[in-house]
């Protein structure tokens, strides 16, 4: 495995003194792609989950899925897109449109009705729990009691 | 520091330019960074589309086509072999990015190298699923709406690949030419980053969440 990156000295015949790049070694790199490769197979193996645990898993499954890529997403950010490492301002530049990205698109699933899918191929189906119905001369909630 | 080309960091050029800007930051690398910001709300919109039409296919008007999701014929364990093609090849980046780092021109050429391939061996494979679809599944992309909002998704980061392919391979020619420039791979480096970290997204929000 390769040597630490260190800078340029000024001996060196290129441009002496004026690279600062202070970036993860490749022994980092190799343990950062490790740790990638863990969490994919963790994520791949919950497509086997209900075989392997007979039962439905997909409550617990989605939420591991959606840290998992969360984390994934990170650390190839921080690491190997060295956004840890570099100027805030990148940072900034980065994040103000990934947030953007995800407010605008969280409104536009909404808007569409994406939260209450039911599951059906329709595409304006009801809310999978719709809301009971409301009775104006009753206290309690439901349809008017008969008579 | 050993087996480092010492010669060859005289064909290795570095931002001189870096302490004229009042950001401090060159202007190529910025202006990579300000391009994948705005990429982010491209594939968040091809995303939520898929979300939106994924369970809802129906069928195009004035075509016959199959209207089943496009979630039924999905092989997890193909895309899996694939999504850990492409993040290798991100690992394969990063060490072409600490190599012109040191001025080592001839491992630089073996990651660039090694990039390019990984990355058309990911393409392979989702022209490979696709052609499937198409062939065997009967499911193109007008058959039905969420047909179309899939293959549009991961076509366009098919798309993005290919470009990313040709950055690559343009940086292994110029490292044989000209002198080049430690920043321009880095800023190749941060577009195929990108490329993965889509891929992030996509394998786990189209192909394993149910």
């Amino acid at each position: 495995m390769s040597a630490a990156v260190t800078e340029l000295d000024d001996d060196s015949p290129v441009n002496p003194g004026e690279h600062h790049t202070h970036g993860p070694t490749d022994a980092q790199y190799f343990k950062v792609f490790f740790l990638l490769v863990a969490l994919t197979a963790l994520e791949v193996s919950t497509y086997w989950w209900d075989d392997i645990f007979n039962a439905d898993t997909k409550k617990i499954a989605v939420p591991v899925l959606i840290a998992l890529m969360v984390i994934k997403f990170f650390l190839v950010a921080l690491y190997f897109m060295h956004l840890k490492y570099d100027s805030p301002l990148l940072k900034r530049t980065f994040y103000a449109g990934m947030i953007v990205a995800i407010f605008v698109y969280v409104v536009a699933l909404t808007v569409m009705n994406f939260w209450s899918d039911s599951g059906t191929t329709e595409f304006n189906d009801p809310p999978i729990d719709p809301p009971a119905p409301f009775c104006a001369t009753s206290s309690e909630p439901g349809p008017c009691p008969a008579g | 520091m050993s087996g480092l080309a010492y010669e060859s960091l005289e064909d290795v050029e570095f931002p001189d330019d870096i302490h004229t800007t009042s950001t401090g930051i060159s202007n190529e690398k910025l202006g990579m960074w300000v391009y994948l910001a705005s990429d982010c709300l491209l594939f968040g919109g091809m995303i939520s589309t898929y979300l939106i039409y994924k369970n809802r296919p129906g069928e195009i008007a004035g075509l016959s086509g199959n209207t089943d999701k496009v979630s039924e014929y999905f092989d997890i364990p193909f895309t899996s072999m694939t999504s850990f093609i492409l993040l290798m090849s991100s690992l394969t980046m990063v060490l072409g990015v600490n190599a012109v780092i040191r001025g080592d021109l001839t491992r630089l050429r073996l990651w660039l190298t090694s990039t390019a391939v990984l990355g058309a061996l990911f393409l392979g494979g989702q022209i490979y699923e696709f052609t499937n679809f198409v062939v065997n599944d009967d499911l193109g992309f007008t058959s039905n709406v969420a047909a179309s909002a899939f293959y549009a998704l991961t076509g366009l980061h098919g798309v993005h690949v290919v470009v990313g392919v040709i950055m690559l391979l343009s940086m292994l020619a110029i490292s044989f030419g000209t002198r080049i420039r430690a920043e321009a791979v880095e800023v190749v480096g941060l577009y195929w980053h990108f490329v993965d970290i889509v891929w992030v997204l996509i394998f786990t929000i189209v192909y394993l969440i149910p």
